[in-house]
C-alpha cells in the first residue's frame, strides 16, 4: 500500500482526534476561572460546585490532549522527516517554545488546580487556574502560529533547499496568524459553551433544578450566543485573508471553476474534479462576488487558474458547509436558548432536546474548519515551499497501515469511553444536585490550611 | 576544535538533550514503575499508589515531549532517522503511553464497577512503554539495528529498563506511603533491584561483544582509569541500596527518600557512561551533533528562550512537588 496517502491517513486521524481535546481545555480553562472568581466574589458554593464538575471533565480532556500530543510530536519524525529536514529550522523554535513556555507551565500547575484546592491558599488556587488557562492559550498561540506559516510563509529564504529564518518577527506574525488565532480561540470558546450547555440541558431533562446546574446552564448559554455573531464576523474577515494569500482555497471551497466577474454562491452542488464542472448545483447569482468583492461585477478566482496546483475541491467545498451550516445551527439554538432563559427564567422541553445533541456541535465545526484549511493548503505541505509528497518517510506501508488500523481502533474506543464518562459524570452531578458533600469549601470557604 | 558558536550550539542542545532525557527517566520511570507494581498491589493500595504520582504525572511526562521536541528542533536530520527506524517500536511506546494516560483519569471518574478495567488497562500501558523504551535504547546503542541479534539484545536491555522502572517505583511508594504497603514496597524494591542488578551486568557484557566502537572506546588506557569510577561507584550504590532494603522502614520514616534519590544517581551514572559511549554521534556511528544540527540562528533563537525558561521550569516543578509533598493522601477535587 501507497506509504503517502496512510500516512497521510493517520496523520489526518491523529491530529482531527487531539484537536477535541485542545479545543475544549483552551476555553474551558478560562471558564473554570470564570466560576473560580464569582465563588471567591460572591461565596456562592453552587459555582465552586459547578467548578469542580468541570474540573473533572478539563483534566480528562487534558490527559487525553496530551497523548495524543505526544503521539504526534513522535509522527513528525516517524512519517514525516522531509518536513523537518526542510523547515526544521523555523518550525523547531515555535514548537520549542510552545513546549517551553506553555506546555511545561500548564502541566506543572494542573496538579495542583486538580488536587491542590486543600492543600494551598485560596489565592494560590486560584493562580494556578489563571496559569493553566493562559499556558493552554500559549500553546495555542504557539501552534497556530506553526499552522499559519506553513499556510502563508514568510520571513525566511531558501538556502541548499533548506528554509532559514530571516525575520523572525515576520513568521510568528505571518499574515494568516491573527485571524487564524482569533478564529480558532472563539472555535473552542463555542465549543466549550455548547458542550457545558448541552450537559446541563441533559441534567435539566432528568429533572436537575440545583443551582449549580442553572449557573453551568446560564453561563453556557449566554458565552454562547455572545459568541456565536463574533465568530461569524471573525470567520468572514478570515475568509477574506485566505482570498488575498490563498486564492486557489477561496476557489475549492467555492468550487468555481472558472475566474471572472458576477460569480455566483453555490449554496449545494456535487463538484465533479474530472469534468471541472458542478453537478446539481444551487446557486444565489452574484452571490461570491457580492461576499468576497463586495459588488457584482467583482472578479473572483477561479480553479482554472490552478489546474494542478488546487487542493481536492470536493472535500474542501462540503467541510466549508458543513462548518457554516454548524455556525447557523449554533446561532439559532444559543439565541433561543437565551431568549428563554432571559424572558421566561425556563427552559422549554424541545429546546432541552435539541440542546443535548448540540453539546458535540463545536466539535463538529471544529473539524470541519480544519479539514477546510488544512485540506486546501494541498497538494503543499508548505504552501510554495515543501509538496506533501516529498516530505514523506521511508517507512514500509504495511508498517504504516499496521499502525493506522491499531489508532483507529484505539481512539475509537477512548472517544466511546470518553463521552460515556461526560455523561456519566453530568448524571453524576444531576443525582447529587446541591446536596453532594464539599468539604474543603464548606469547612473553611475562603482560606484553606496548607495539609500536612 | 576551535570554541566559536557553529561549534558550542549543537554541543549545548546535545547537553540540554541530554538532560531532558535523564530527567524524564528518573521522573516518569517512578510513575510507569508504580503502573508495573499494579500487577502485584491489591485495590485499596492501587488507590493509594495512584495518589502517590496523580498530581506529579502530567509535568512528568512533559520531559519526554521536550526531549523529543529537542531531538527534532536541534537534530531535525537525526530525528528522522532515529524515528523512521524505529517506527515499530515507537508505535508501541506511544500506544503504551496513550493507554496509561488516559486509563489514570478514566479509573477516577466511570462508575466504580467499570475501575478494574482501567486498573488493567493503567498496568498493560505501563508495561508496554517501558518495554519499548527499553527497547529502542537496546537497538540505539547497537547503532539502530535490527537484525535478530539486535532484537534480542533489545529485549534484554528492555526487561532491564523495566524491571530497573518497577525499582523506581517501589522506592517512591517507600517514600510517599506508610504501614503495610510501605513494607511491601521495600520487598518490591529488593526483588526489582536484584533484577535490574542482573539486567545491567548481562547488558554490560553483550555491549562490547555486540559494538566494537563503544568497547574501544571504554577500554583503552588512560580512558579506563578516568572512567572506572561510573561502574565502580554504581556497583557499590547497588550493593549498599540492596543492603538497605533489610532495614528499611526505619523508626519515624528516617531515609524514606533516601531509596529514591539512590536509584536516581544509578541512572545519572549509568546516563552519563551511556553518553561517553555515544560521543559525538547522535545517530551512532552516522551521524555527529554536528552534522545532524540545525542553523545556528535557530539554534541560538531556542537556546535564549531556553535559558530563560528553563529554570523557571524547574523552579515551579519543585514548588508543584512540594505543594504535594509528605505521605500520600487520597487525591479529591474538592
Amino acid at each position: 500500500m501507497d506509504p503517502l496517502i496512510l500516512s497521510r491517513i493517520q496523520f489526518g486521524a491523529n491530529i482531527s482526534f487531539h484537536i477535541l481535546f485542545p479545543a475544549i481545555t483552551i476555553a474551558l480553562g478560562w471558564m473554570l476561572l470564570f466560576f473560580k472568581l464569582r465563588y471567591n466574589a460572591t461565596g456562592d458554593t453552587a459555582w465552586m460546585r459547578a467548578y469542580f464538575t468541570w474540573v473533572k471533565v478539563f483534566a480528562l480532556s487534558f490527559a487525553m490532549g496530551v497523548v495524543s500530543g505526544v503521539t504526534m510530536s513522535f509522527q513528525f519524525g516517524t512519517n514525516w522527516p522531509g518536513y523537518m529536514e526542510t523547515v526544521g529550522n523555523i518550525a523547531g523554535p515555535l514548537l520549542a517554545y510552545e513546549i517551553l513556555t506553555a506546555f511545561f507551565l500548564e502541566a506543572a500547575f494542573l496538579g495542583i488546580m486538580l488536587f491542590g484546592f486543600r492543600r494551598v491558599s485560596n489565592r494560590i488556587h486560584t493562580l494556578a487556574t489563571v496559569l493553566v488557562a493562559g499556558g493552554t492559550t500559549l500553546s495555542a498561540f504557539w501552534i497556530i502560529a506553526l499552522n499559519s506559516w506553513m499556510q502563508t510563509p514568510v520571513g525566511f529564504e531558501m538556502r541548499d533547499g533548506v528554509a532559514h529564518a530571516t525575520d523572525w518577527w515576520a513568521i510568528v506574525f505571518n499574515p494568516s496568524m491573527p485571524y487564524r488565532l482569533v478564529h480558532m480561540l472563539l472555535a473552542s470558546g463555542l465549543t466549550v459553551s455548547f458542550l457545558i450547555a448541552g450537559l446541563s440541558a441533559l441534567r435539566y431533562l432528568y429533572g436537575d433544578r440545583s443551582e449549580s446546574m442553572w449557573k453551568a446552564l446560564r453561563t453556557g448559554v449566554f458565552t454562547a450566543a455572545i459568541l456565536i455573531p463574533i465568530q461569524i464576523f471573525a470567520g468572514d474577515q478570515h475568509g477574506l485573508n485566505t482570498l488575498e494569500h490563498q486564492p486557489q482555497k477561496i476557489a475549492a471551497m467555492e468550487a468555481n471553476w472558472n475566474t471572472g466577474p458576477n460569480v455566483p454562491l453555490v449554496l449545494l452542488a456535487l463538484p465533479d474534479e474530472a469534468a471541472r464542472e458542478n453537478k446539481f448545483e444551487l446557486t444565489i447569482p452574484d452571490g461570491a462576488s457580492l461576499i468576497l468583492r463586495h459588488s457584482a461585477s467583482g472578479v473572483v478566482p477561479g480553479l482554472n487558474d490552478y489546474a494542478g496546483n488546487h487542493p481536492p475541491v470536493f472535500p474542501v467545498f462540503w467541510a466549508f458547509r458543513i462548518m457554516v451550516g454548524t455556525g447557523v445551527l449554533m446561532l439559532v439554538v444559543s439565541w433561543s436558548a437565551a431568549f428563554f432563559l432571559k424572558r421566561r427564567h425556563s427552559l422549554p422541553r424541545p429546546l432541552a432536546l435539541v440542546m443535548v445533541p448540540m453539546a458535540l456541535s463545536g466539535w463538529l465545526a471544529t473539524l470541519a474548519g480544519w479539514y477546510t484549511t488544512e485540506i486546501g493548503r494541498q497538494p503543499w505541505l508548505v504552501t510554495g515551499v515543501l509538496k506533501t509528497v516529498d516530505a514523506v518517510g521511508p517507512v514500509a506501508g504495511s508498517q504504516v497501515a499496521l499502525s493506522l488500523a491499531i489508532y483507529l481502533i484505539l481512539y475509537a474506543l477512548l472517544l466511546i469511553a470518553y463521552l460515556g464518562v461526560l455523561v456519566y459524570l453530568a448524571l453524576k452531578a444531576a443525582k447529587d444536585g446541591d446536596a453532594s458533600p464539599l468539604p474543603g469549601v464548606l469547612d473553611a470557604p475562603l482560606s484553606q490550611p496548607a495539609a500536612k | 576544535m576551535t570554541l566559536d558558536w557553529p561549534t558550542l550550539l549543537p554541543l549545548i542542545f546535545a547537553g540540554l538533550m541530554g538532560l531532558a532525557i535523564l530527567i524524564y527517566v528518573i521522573l516518569d520511570g517512578f510513575d510507569l514503575g508504580i503502573g508495573i507494581l499494579f500487577a502485584v498491589a491489591e485495590d485499596g493500595e492501587q488507590d493509594t499508589m495512584i495518589a502517590a504520582i496523580g498530581p506529579f504525572w502530567d509535568a512528568n511526562e512533559t520531559w519526554l515531549v521536550l526531549a523529543v521536541g529537542l531531538l527534532l528542533v536541534a537534530f531535525p536530520l537525526a530525528h528522522g532517522t532515529i524515528l523512521t527506524a524505529l517506527y515499530i517500536p515507537v508505535f508501541l511506546l506511544l500506544v503504551g503511553l496513550i493507554l496509561r494516560g488516559v486509563a489514570f483519569d478514566f479509573r477516577a471518574k466511570v462508575p466504580a464497577g467499570r475501575k478494574h478495567r482501567w486498573n488493567r488497562i493503567f498496568f498493560l500501558g505501563s508495561v508496554i512503554a517501558s518495554l519499548a523504551q527499553g527497547y529502542m535504547l537496546g537497538i540505539y546503542v547497537l547503532g539502530l539495528d535490527v537484525g535478530h541479534g539486535g532484537m534480542a539484545f533489545g529485549a534484554l536491555v528492555a526487561l532491564c529498563l523495566a524491571a530497573a522502572y518497577a525499582a523506581m517505583g517501589a522506592a517512591w511508594v517507600i517514600y510517599k506511603t506508610e504501614g503495610e504497603l510501605q513494607k511491601k514496597a521495600v520487598l518490591w524494591l529488593r526483588r526489582a533491584l536484584v533484577l535490574t542488578a542482573l539486567g545491567m551486568v548481562a547488558v554490560s557484557l553483550a555491549t562490547p561483544l555486540a559494538s566494537p566502537r563503544i568497547f574501544d572506546k571504554w577500554f583503552v588506557w588512560p580512558a579506563m582509569l578516568y572512567l572506572s569510577p561510573l561502574p565502580v561507584l554504581s556497583a557499590v550504590l547497588f550493593a549498599w541500596l540492596w543492603r538497605q532494603t533489610f532495614h528499611l522502614p526505619k523508626p519515624n520514616d528516617r531515609h524514606a527518600l533516601t531509596p529514591f534519590l539512590t536509584l536516581a544517581a544509578i541512572f545519572t551514572l549509568g546516563f552519563a557512561g551511556l553518553a561517553w559511549s555515544f560521543y559525538p554521534f547522535v545517530v551512532p556511528d552516522r551521524l555527529t551533533i554536528w552534522q545532524a544540527a540545525s542553523a545556528p540562528e535557530s539554534l541560538a533563537i531556542i537556546l535564549a528562550g531556553t535559558v530563560v525558561v528553563l529554570p523557571i521550569i524547574i523552579f515551579y516543578s519543585f514548588y508543584a512537588y512540594r505543594v504535594f509533598g509528605g505521605k500520600a493522601t487520597d487525591l479529591t477535587y474538592d
